[in-house]
């Protein structure tokens, strides 16, 4: 929580403006039963006459203007300390979105999508609600609970130390109970977000469940999680219902035995009735605000779980990558080298043994292999994504370390394995934030990408709403309409990472017509598994268990008779195909 | 209302004694200010008997020690039987959902839904729950402390001092009207940055991929701004609420205490009532206070329980039939025959509205046209489509995520729309586009929830799909956790958990859409030669696939362009025609043209 105190030094006029309304509402607030006092005491006790502005009348008009302006500063207090909370949450709502999108991509693999979701928006709105509904209250109530003490001790200080009298057992209390509410909490909580993201999950995955006819032992599941939720949230309604009834009773006996003390002053008439009562007024407006302090315990609570969150996420620079640092990228010729690179997601388990290969600027290569032989790592690598651990990969020549990632980034598009498209237009979809792009640029791109056709039949053709995450799209179209995405961005480095994978046949040909075509003045690097893809491929890498096996055109490699050509035979014997010889003008290189 | 009438009759009875502590709670509060004003009395008196004041004194801490109990008791009943509530909510949602088909969940965002869990399950709770008990309070509260005023202090007094009260009510419906319009754009407004904050990160390797990081930072800072400043006007309204009753029950204050006072000077009313008189005034003060907040609860309490009680009410599209339900025995389906007869398709007409489905947009509203198809027992029929061209469409209504026509689907001779859900799925296995994986153990995922299935089973599925050796080589073994908070594991290792998932049930039917396609060409031979021995033993296995390698094994092929068949046949007789699937079979085995 101290964490936020830098934050609001910034808006230190609204901060002090609302401290200089808090103590003056406060000492509105300490007049009234000071006003009552003097009326009891000396006009309704002791029998004195009205005189002049010492009247009845002037003190009751008095205390009204303390009630007039005490509204109006109240007001004015409120709406201040609430701007200075949103500015505020803007400013950590802002950081802390800006934060996630640099961080790196093991950083991500650490937080996982759910929890960094949770911070950019719960745990920011907890620290909303700190502000919207504790911080206005708390130093109001907190220079309140001054000014209390204070007005007793200058009215009579030996009852205010008999008034005061049970301030320890308060704290001793509220310290055990709280801990209990504390300890619970944590629980509640841990227990809502499993239960919301067991919603979830099943919400995606419901059709699953349905045609598994799953729903049973999935409802059982969700039920005992609820169940438990009960349990703790029951215990929290325990606890809670504990701690602020005991406070009144608290402050009763205070009252209690503040008249029993002061009964002998009164009898001895070195104290009035007044001031006693004066004095029960100050112990009820004392709990006033202890009570409402005890009452936003829970968000507070909360809030602070959040703001611990919200700060250590913050606080984890490690993994946040400088987009901007570094030399600057602009359009490479597309050499691409890698010179001996080792690389490891955990450390110790290689998933890139040694691996070495050259580009040339403007050829095309292919990766294949099995699934799992670290075809995707190699592209993860080159966009940095990841760093290596050995090795270096250069592009022109130079280290790509030296480079922006950002330059680095928009040179080497990649068409990734899967596709996500944001809720949107289509063109939106394409460009991105990317405003040099043009609707002309964006229709060109879907041309190449072959998906025209399709887009032209949708109502509103390139401005055609895209729902959540593309959902109404086929597997095959998201891809095509991330494969000219990627065209429109006019990468030099072109990367396909098993993108067309959900695509026909047909479609996959007209992409790969176009491919050639954009791919004349940039390096196109292809990872596939149907091997019918990349057969035009300048050479193709056979990865196997984290190594290049085998390397060369498509000829070179089947008369190599190793991995590919195994590969490619079964590929071809498991069709068993035989085709019609009209149509057999296939394989000119397959004799070579 | 349908929503809670389960609740009441399992939970109701709580409220009974839950009301009556409150009731008694309301009572014993009102005491206390009658005591203070008897002790005030006790004082002025010459001589003080201060035995009497002692024990006055006694029995205000016993009421106070009885408040105590009572309000405990009655909160334990009441927003605990709120809690009991919100799981009741929850829990039939949740079972609701279950039996809602694609249709809806089309409509519906995720997002959407997860509100109505998480929202709208508050809200019930807490109108049902704190928001019952603070306005029984109040109105009882308020009620008897009124009449003590009146009844044991001075009718005339009241009468005036409490002219201000309607003012209350008054100043409270108003702001309330627009303190609740104020707060839905708060509400609004957070919803949009949760929707955007979701896609971002979903979609973040996109936009690194893209160096989209600041372009999306600027996007969200409008959101961040809108936020704000809804916030902000919600707090100038919400600012003015307390003290504009404070104003007016400071007004009552003055009215007691100028003309209170000049009637303890004329001698009509005690001191020791005066003092009293002010206490039962502030009693009234908090929950008149509260009042704003309580009708804000119930007023969303009532709207979430209509929101929630609209979806609890939509009616199942798929279900049982009450000629299936009505049935005596379950049918045994050998569930190996298929025939589909001049099946013509097209999705429902919200379906299409709501979703804006691309498949749809066709000229007409059909996605498949004059469908037949007939797999014999053990028979393996292979899909081949463009994009769109209604192939998952078809997959869809075998499984009958969406009904089919009447007398179109037959499976062993029973129109499948006659079969019960259980009948018709149990047998199935059926392996989606999307691998979709939970977030548990990878064993839990092939095993898919179900007890039955021992380890070796497990096992064996994963062996006939291929991805035993992969998964023994996971530090974890089968014990992985997998999904959102697990391991990120390959497209191609995720199709084929999901394979093994479908395989465990050692289906009748075998559907398969597109899943091949994130596999290797040798991975690819190895899960079909496992399909092939399904088939042998006589299960039918719908294949859909793009690649010829596959579908050149299936006993029939058929291809499919914009919902109509236009070729079928083996994939020798196919070749022959030199159609669409030569043209693709040869495009996938020659050279590049280049």
């Amino acid at each position: 929580m101290r964490r936020l105190w830098p934050y609001l030094k910034h808006q230190r006029p609204l901060l002090l403006c609302g401290v200089a309304l808090a103590l003056l509402i406060n000492g509105a607030e300490l007049l009234k039963p000071y006003i009552l006092k003097v009326v009891i005491d000396d006009f309704l006790v002791a029998g004195k006459a009205d005189d002049g502005l010492y009247s009845v009348a002037a003190l009751g008009i008095g205390y009204l203007l303390c009630v007039i302006l005490g509204a109006g500063m109240n007001i004015a207090q409120t709406i201040a300390v609430n701007r200075m909370g949103q500015d505020t949450v803007l400013r950590i709502r802002r950081e802390v979105f800006g934060h996630i999108q640099k961080l790196s991509m093991r950083a991500l693999e650490k937080y996982t999508t759910g929890r960094l979701i949770t911070r950019a928006t719960n745990d920011v709105e907890g620290l909303n609600e700190l502000f919207t509904d504790v911080l206005v209250h708390v130093i109001q109530d907190g220079l309140m609970l001054l000014g209390i003490a204070g007005m007793m001790f200058f009215i009579n200080w030996k009852l205010a130390l008999v008034a005061f009298a049970t301030l320890p057992a308060i704290a001793v209390c509220t310290l055990i109970v709280r801990g209990k509410i504390r300890r619970n909490f944590v629980f509640v909580k841990s227990l809502t977000s499993r239960i919301n993201g067991f919603f979830a999950e099943n919400i995606s995955g419901m059709r699953l469940v349905q045609i598994f006819r799953r729903e049973r032992e999935k409802y059982r599941e969700f039920d005992e999680l609820n169940e438990r939720y009960r349990k703790v949230a029951r215990t929290q309604v325990r606890l809670n219902s504990f701690l602020m009834p005991l406070m009144e009773v608290i402050n009763t006996f205070g009252i209690a035995l503040l008249i029993f003390y002061g009964m002998n002053g009164i009898m001895g008439s070195t104290l009035q009735i007044g001031v006693l009562y004066a004095f029960t007024n100050y112990i009820r407006q004392f709990f006033a605000p202890i009570n409402d302090i005890a009452e936003k315990y829970t968000t507070v609570q909360s809030a602070a779980v959040s703001c611990e969150r919200v700060f250590e996420l913050l606080d984890d620079t490690g993994g946040v990558e400088d987009l901007s640092a570094g030399a600057a990228l602009p359009r490479p010729k597309g050499l691409v080298e890698f010179q001996n690179v080792w690389f490891a997601y955990q450390e110790g388990d290689w998933v890139l043994k040694d691996i070495s290969f050259t580009i040339q600027p403007g050829r095309s290569v292919a990766f294949v292999g099995p699934t799992g032989a670290g075809k995707t790592t190699i592209i993860n690598l080159l966009t940095r994504f990841y760093d290596i651990q050995q090795g270096v990969i250069k592009i022109d020549g130079r280290d790509i370390r030296e480079f922006k990632r950002e330059d680095l980034r928009k040179q080497v598009s990649v068409v990734l394995q899967d596709v996500f498209l944001f809720s949107g237009s289509i063109t939106e979809n394409i460009r991105l934030g990317d405003h040099d792009i043009g609707d002309g640029d964006v229709e060109r791109a879907l041309d190449l990408a072959g998906a025209r056709d399709f887009v032209a039949q949708l109502p509103y053709g390139i401005s055609a709403p895209v729902a959540e995450r593309g959902g109404t799209f086929s597997a095959g179209e998201r891809q095509l309409l991330s494969f000219a995405r990627a065209i429109a961005h006019d990468p030099a480095v072109f990367v396909l990472d098993e993108a067309t994978a959900h695509i026909d046949t047909e479609t996959e040909r007209q992409i790969q017509r176009s491919l050639s075509a954009i791919s004349n003045n940039r390096t196109t690097i292809i990872i596939a598994h149907r091997l019918s893809t990349i057969r035009g491929c300048d050479c193709i890498y056979v990865m196997r268990k984290g190594r290049i096996r085998e390397q060369g055109t498509h000829a070179e490699l089947l008369s190599l008779d190793g991995i590919y050509a195994r590969l490619y035979r079964m590929d071809s014997e498991k069709k068993g195909l035989k085709l019609p010889q009209s149509q057999n003008t296939l394989l000119p290189n397959y004799r070579t | 209302m349908g929503l809670l009438s389960g609740f009441i009759q399992k939970h109701g009875w709580r409220y009974i004694p839950g009301v009556v502590f409150l009731l008694i709670s309301a009572y014993l509060q009102n005491l206390a200010p009658m005591y203070l004003g008897r002790v005030t009395d006790a004082l002025r008196e010459p001589e003080i008997d201060t035995r009497a004041v002692g024990e006055l004194l006694a029995l205000m801490m016993l009421t106070a020690a009885a408040v105590f109990a009572v309000r405990y008791t009655y909160r334990f009943f009441i927003n605990g039987n709120g809690r009991n509530l919100e799981a009741y909510l929850r829990d039939k949602l949740f079972s609701h959902l279950q039996t809602m088909g694609p249709v809806f969940f089309h409509s519906h965002k995720t997002g959407d839904l997860m509100a109505y869990a998480v929202n709208d399950v508050n809200a019930v709770r807490q109108t049902f729950g704190p928001a019952l008990a603070l306005s029984v309070n109040a109105v009882s509260l308020t009620a008897i402390a009124v009449l003590n005023m009146a009844a044991s202090v001075n009718g005339k007094l009241a009468a005036f001092a409490l002219i201000p009260a309607p003012a209350v009510i008054l100043v409270m419906l108003l702001l309330g009207g627009e303190t609740r319009k104020r707060f839905k754009r708060v509400q609004e407004a957070f919803g949009a940055i949760s929707d955007r904050v979701q896609e971002n990160i979903s979609g973040l390797r996109v936009i690194k991929a893209y160096v989209q990081e600041s372009a999306e930072s600027a996007r969200f800072e409008t959101l961040n701004h809108n936020a704000r400043d809804a916030n902000i006007k919600m707090a100038r309204i919400s600012a003015a609420m307390g003290p504009a009753v404070d104003l007016c029950f400071g007004i009552s204050f003055t009215v007691s205490l100028l003309y209170g006072s000049s009637l303890v000077r004329g001698g009509s009313v005690s001191l020791g009532d005066f003092v009293a008189f002010n206490g039962y005034l502030a009693l009234i003060v908090q929950p008149m206070r509260q009042v704003s907040r309580i009708i804000n609860i119930l007023s969303r309490g009532l709207a979430s329980t209509k929101r929630l009680n609209a979806i609890i009410q939509t009616p199942a599209e798929i279900a049982d039939r009450a000629s299936v339900e009505s049935r005596a025995s379950g049918k045994k389906l050998n569930h190996a025959e298929i025939q589909i007869k001049n099946l013509c398709f097209s999705y429902p007409a919200n379906h299409e509205k709501d979703a804006g489905n691309s498949e749809v947009k066709t000229d007409g509203a059909f996605q498949l046209r004059g469908v037949s198809v007939h797999i014999k027992p053990g028979g393996l029929l292979g899909i081949l489509g463009r994009t769109g061209s209604g192939k998952t469409t078809l997959a869809n209504l075998l499984a009958r995520l969406y009904n089919p026509p009447d007398n179109t689907i037959f499976i062993d001779g029973t129109d499948a729309n006659q079969l019960s859900l259980d009948e018709l799925r149990a047998p199935m296995g059926y392996v989606p586009q999307d691998n979709f994986l939970f977030s548990a153990s990878i064993e839990e995922n092939i095993r898919f929830f179900d007890p039955r299935h021992t380890r070796e089973e497990v096992e064996k599925a994963a062996e006939r799909a291929a991805i035993l050796k992969n998964i023994q080589d996971f530090p974890q073994g089968f014990d992985t956790q997998v999904g959102e908070r697990g391991m990120s594991l390959s497209g191609g290792q995720k199709q084929r958990i999901c394979i093994a998932r479908a395989l465990i049930k050692n289906p009748k039917l075998l559907i398969l859409d597109d899943s091949l396609s994130a596999v290797d060409t040798r991975t690819e031979a190895e899960i079909l030669d496992a399909v092939c021995a399904y088939k042998e033993k006589g299960a039918s296995v719908v294949l859909i696939a793009h690649r010829i390698s596959a579908l050149s094994r299936c006993d029939e092929i058929v291809v499919l362009d914009k919902g109509e068949i236009t070729e079928r046949g083996t994939h020798e007789e196919l070749l022959k025609r030199n159609g669409l699937y030569a043209a693709i079979a040869n495009d996938q085995t020659k050279d590049g043209e280049e």
